[in-house]
């Protein structure tokens, strides 16, 4: 992490030169030679899978649009944002941003990148016809304008200094401007759309024109979604795919068996947490929420359902190995002890609650299993509801005062904490209202000095640790599995399949 | 007496058809109107289901004006029903895409896998009931018996991956996931389709074994079987002369209620090898809240398990002379 | 008592001994099983998963590290008690329904065929996501999804056989005789039919069983931490590869249970024949 301080002025302007190095090159000595078609199975695969960044929902759209469509940055292994579109990207109140766009980029109908195209691919989040998931996000967008072919500047409501971050998320990918018609796709990706058939597979081919030198190296990719882990796992194995998202842990020992293939696992910002919500009883009684808090065995967790693939959590959401991470936070553990003392204060001895978890939650049935099994050693009688993955976050998840809900890794602290804690969020998910939170993290997001930020960010954790309604046991790592004959590969904390951006990055050689 | 019963017996099948074309339309109405109500139970809509969690109230509202979803449910069906009588089953939510077009890119790949699904198991399951019906109590019925019901006492899901461990994992022979592209070879999509077609196989065989077995078995039990062994009729003559058409009923009835499984019942075979057939669509539909789909694919499903029952009802009266009578 | 059973049970056939060996087995681990198990269902009592037998856990250990012994003592009851309950619901009001329809007409069996019709064509799997997705999954709700899946196969195999039996002579004799429509259905017609019906019970059983492992495969099915002998099978899935008796032993048991079953109901007709 120690590449990150930069003050956000001179950070994209400063390291654009860098740029020129293909970032494998730096991962790996041997030198990556164009060819080769590989196959690569996602999660899933629906009629709902589409080209349109904005409305990407699951990891197979953000893989498919990541090949397909570049953005204005692009974040290296650090999570450090880096020019790609944009060369150069400047702001000094966090406020005001002027963006200088890259010379001679050319779509794949041959057509030149413009200023034009990307304030339309900015603006579009906000019209709510379009549909896109960032349209909270784009809100802080207050103009963005065009001022020249290649110039155009951001106005932001509020001083942001993660912006380069958050546009280089797929959803802010750009598109030509004026784009109707996502029955293909037109992008200035590394890959083109050879066919696309929702709910069957993505065929995309090399790009010879893309605007990184010598890049991408494959020929040719074919994406497919396998929902079920164990066939996805087969389909590795037998040699029919050779990259695959998402490994169980419970697979990884095969996967590890083969000569063949090889297992990549990825740190990520992932957890499945228990929800207490504040606003009904007995949940928003803190010695309940404390007494919860002592009954998660996460060693337990860690060992039996993720065979070690996780890292041990302290209920906040920011991972040991991020940046602002706070070292000195007392960790919680299991105390049978003090769990049944809070659980008297509370008056809750004896007392029987449900509890909705769901294939949906990633972990949560086995998890609410087990702090069954302990809360009944303490007079605390859970109740597993185990609820279909279908509909539950529409009709469980934050409904019942007990619930399940699963945090997707967020590229900054900012987003994970406005999103999931701030007072007024949609999903601050157990509904804890802290106002000394909200006014933290507002300072945070305008701050641009990083000893600073680190040390609101900080606060900020001990804050939710001490007094949110959420338990987080874990942070569970991404798993994928590959052939080992396809090179280049590292991990991201992002996502899955180096944050759903191998494809430009990795090459065959076999 | 062929002659004159089989002329009777073409004019009794016509009229049945007839009939049943009526009574079709009536049964494809009540299940587009059991869909239509049962799915409305289920929670959220296509919109927000497309929108996610992160959808802003305006983005919901706007989008279920664009889906129409804004309208009352009856008003709704009626538009269904009334697209689906001219003809145009209407717009997929989801996909965006007419939903004939949808349906069409999958249909095909669905009646492919039932067909030569049912070109595996029919014969054999008629060879190991008929065969087995023959050897009452001896050592080939007892083996048969017990082969059929252990290969229908093992879950789906555990026969069709301990087969993708065997085949593909292990010794390579076969793909573990059926892809299907346009471009394919017949001698690829076999390969591909080989375990879905075994796995959905073993499915059904045995159910239409057994019940073949058992229905020959309650004929050879009466007194004009017994009559005619006593004139010394040889076996084979007598099971298909004598016994096939009498137990043909209710032969022909398990077998088509197998096949239907065949198209619907298809959904774990096509989740484990990953097969784009149209009983993974239907989930999809369901859970996207894609209603016209949803209907699209049921209203395929009953259409296909009427004309089996059809096939099933017409063979057994062209079989039996007393049915003709009816 | 005891003995007349005991001599009816030495008159069976061997295969039928064998099956009935297998169903007493299952319906008395079912009764008492959940009360030998040595640990409690969902406790996490084992360091290692999928480990192999031991002292302490003489079937092994799960995929979360529970005793497999113990998960399957309490599943069979599970599946035992529901496949069975939803067997015979399915069975008797399938063909209750048949006979009806064969003595009752065709301004009877018309619409009962049709609604039949209706309810088998919405495929089973689909139509049991929808309806656990809408109320909630819990025991009652299974046990119907399972008796309306099974109904309207058992009516179409029922009344097939009916419809053949009522246009026989001797019924035709009965109905002449002014015999009513209730006695031509029970007692001409029915006692003729029960060697298909049995086997098709036998069958309807066994798919029930499956069913139920099928509807786990799609995450429907009993609460956690319980689980039906086919929910033990899909939740140890993974552990196929490496032969883990946490996935060998429920399928065994489903398969000796089913093939039980239906050895037995194999060897009943062959008595009476």
């Amino acid at each position: 992490m120690d590449d990150l301080p930069f003050s956000r002025r001179e950070l994209l302007g400063g390291v654009g030169a860098g740029l020129l190095l293909p970032q494998a090159a730096l991962a790996a000595p041997a030198k990556p030679r164009v060819g080769g078609r590989i196959r690569v199975a996602s999660l899933s695969s629906s009629t709902a899978d589409t080209l349109d960044p904005a409305k990407g929902a699951l990891s197979t759209d953000y893989i498919r649009h990541y090949m397909l469509y570049s953005g204005l940055t692009q974040l290296d292994r650090n999570l450090v944002p880096r020019p790609a579109l944009a060369e150069r990207m400047e702001s000094k109140d966090q406020k005001n941003w002027h963006v200088r766009l890259r010379r001679g980029v050319t779509f794949h109908d041959g057509a030149t990148l413009t200023a034009r195209d990307v304030a339309w691919s900015l603006l579009r989040h906000k019209d709510p016809a379009v549909g896109s998931k960032m349209a909270t996000i784009a809100e802080q967008f207050a103009e963005v304008k065009a001022t020249g072919p290649h110039d155009l500047i951001i106005r932001l409501t509020g001083p942001n200094a993660d912006l380069p971050t958050i546009l280089a998320q797929s959803h802010f990918l750009i598109l030509r401007a004026g784009q109707k018609d996502f029955g293909t796709a037109n992008g200035t990706g590394p890959f083109r759309c050879v066919q696309f058939r929702p709910g069957v597979r993505t065929l995309v081919r090399r790009n010879p024109d893309y605007w990184k030198p010598g890049k991408p190296y494959l020929e040719e990719i074919e994406l497919i979604g396998i929902p079920d882990e164990v066939s996805r796992v087969n389909a590795l194995l037998s040699g029919d795919v050779h990259l695959v998202i998402a490994v169980n842990p419970r697979s990884a020992k095969r996967v590890k068996a083969s000569r063949r293939h090889a297992l990549m696992e990825s740190k990520s910002g992932l957890y499945t947490n228990l929800i207490m919500q504040q606003g009904a009883m007995p949940t928003g009684n803190p010695h309940f929420v404390a007494a919860m808090k002592y009954l998660v065995d996460r060693p337990l967790i860690k060992r039996a359902l993720y065979r070690d693939y996780a890292t041990i959590a302290n209920d906040h959401p920011i991972p040991p190995f991020h940046p602002y991470y706070r070292s000195d936070l007392p960790q919680t553990s299991l105390d049978l002890d003090k769990a049944r003392w809070h659980l008297q204060r509370a008056g809750l001895s004896g007392v029987r609650l449900p509890v909705y978890a769901s294939p949906a939650a990633d972990g949560s049935v086995d998890m609410a299993s087990i702090m069954q099994e302990y809360g009944s050693r303490v007079g605390l009688n859970l109740a597993v509801n185990r609820v279909p993955g279908d509909g539950y976050w529409s009709t469980h998840w934050m409904k019942h005062p007990l619930t399940f809900g699963n945090t997707n890794p967020r590229p900054t602290a900012d987003l994970i904490f406005s999103l999931f804690y701030k007072s007024d969020a949609d999903w601050n998910e157990s509904g804890w209202k802290n106002p000394r939170f909200d006014r933290l993290l507002l300072e945070a997001r305008g701050e641009a000095d990083q000893a600073r930020r680190k040390q609101l960010y900080g606060e900020m954790q001990g804050l939710v640790h001490d007094r949110c309604g959420v338990a987080i046991p874990v942070f569970i790592s991404l798993v994928d599995g590959f052939d080992r004959r396809l090179k280049g590969l590292y991990p991201m904390s992002t996502g899955g399949l180096m944050g759903y951006q191998f494809a430009e990055h990795v090459w065959w050689e076999g | 007496m062929a002659g004159a019963s089989s002329s009777s017996g073409v004019k009794a099948a016509l009229s049945l058809i007839a009939k049943r074309f009526a009574s079709s339309l009536l049964t494809l109405f009540l299940v587009s109107l059991v869909v239509f109500t049962i799915a409305q139970l289920l929670p959220g809509d296509a919109a927000q289901e497309a929108l996610g969690q992160s959808a802003t109230a305006e983005q919901v509202q706007a989008l279920r004006h664009e889906m129409g979803l804004d309208r009352p449910a009856h008003e709704r069906y009626a538009s269904w029903l009334s697209g689906m009588v001219s003809g145009d089953p209407g717009q997929s939510l989801v996909a965006n895409l007419p939903v004939s077009e949808v349906i069409s890119s999958r249909l095909p790949n669905s009646l492919l896998l039932a067909a030569l699904s049912a070109l595996v198991a029919v014969p054999v399951a008629l060879a190991i009931g008929i065969g087995s019906a023959m050897n009452r109590g001896g050592k080939l019925d007892r083996a048969l018996n017990i082969s059929t019901l252990s290969m229908v006492a093992v879950p789906e899901f555990l026969v069709a991956t301990l087969a993708v461990l065997i085949f593909s994992v292990k010794l390579r022979w076969l793909p573990s996931i059926a892809l299907v592209a346009d471009d394919m070879s017949w001698g690829d999509y076999l390969r591909g389709a080989a375990m879905p077609i075994l796995c959905l196989s073993i499915v059904v065989i045995a159910q239409m074994a057994r019940m073949t077995r058992a229905a020959v078995i309650d004929q050879m039990d009466r007194p004009y079987v017994e009559m005619a062994v006593l004139k010394g009729v040889a076996p084979v003559r007598m099971v298909l002369r004598h016994i096939m058409p009498n137990a043909v009923a209710p032969i022909v009835n398990a077998m088509a209620l197998s096949l239907s499984y065949l198209l619907g019942g298809a959904i774990i075979v096509e989740t484990i090898f990953n097969y784009p057939g149209l009983a993974s669509l239907m989930v999809n539909a369901v859970t996207s809240r894609d209603m016209p789909l949803l209907q699209a694919c049921a209203m395929i499903f009953c259409a296909a398990y009427l004309i089996l029952m059809l096939i099933a009802d017409v063979t057994a009266i062209l079989a039996n002379p007393r049915l003709r009578a009816q | 008592m005891t003995a007349s059973s005991l001599r009816w049970a030495k008159a069976l056939p061997l295969s039928a001994k064998i099956g009935l060996a297998f169903v007493l087995f299952w319906l008395t681990v079912a009764v008492v099983g959940p009360m030998l198990a040595p640990y409690p269902v969902g406790a996490f009592v084992a360091y290692d998963v999928f480990d192999g037998v031991s002292a302490q856990h003489w079937l092994g250990s799960d995929y979360l590290g529970r005793d497999v012994l113990s998960r399957l003592l309490s599943g069979a009851r599970y599946t035992v008690g529901l496949a069975a309950a939803a067997a015979l619901l399915a069975s008797a009001t399938g063909t209750a329904l048949a006979l009806t329809a064969a003595v009752g007409g065709p301004k009877v069996d018309e619409p009962l065929s049709r609604f039949m019709d209706t309810l088998i064509s919405i495929p089973s799997k689909i139509l049991s996501l929808v309806l656990v997705a809408a109320f909630g999954s819990s025991l009652p709700l299974l046990l119907l999804i399972a008796a309306v899946t099974y109904v309207p196969g058992n009516y179409r195999i029922a009344r097939a056989l009916a419809v053949n039996l009522a246009q026989m002579d001797y019924v035709q004799v009965a109905r002449a005789r002014g015999e009513g429509r209730i006695h031509l259905a029970l007692r001409e017609i029915l006692p003729n039919m029960i060697h298909p019906l049995l086997a098709d019970f036998g069958l309807r059983f066994v798919f029930i069983v499956l069913l139920l492992s099928g509807l786990s495969f799609l995450g429907l099915g009993v609460q956690p931490p319980d689980a039906d002998l086919g929910s033990l099978v899909r939740e140890n899935i993974s552990g196929l590869g490496e032969g883990a008796l946490a996935i060998l032993m429920p399928a065994v048991a489903i398969a000796t249970l089913t093939v039980g079953v239906n050895l037995l109901i194999d060897g009943l007709k062959g008595k009476r024949a």
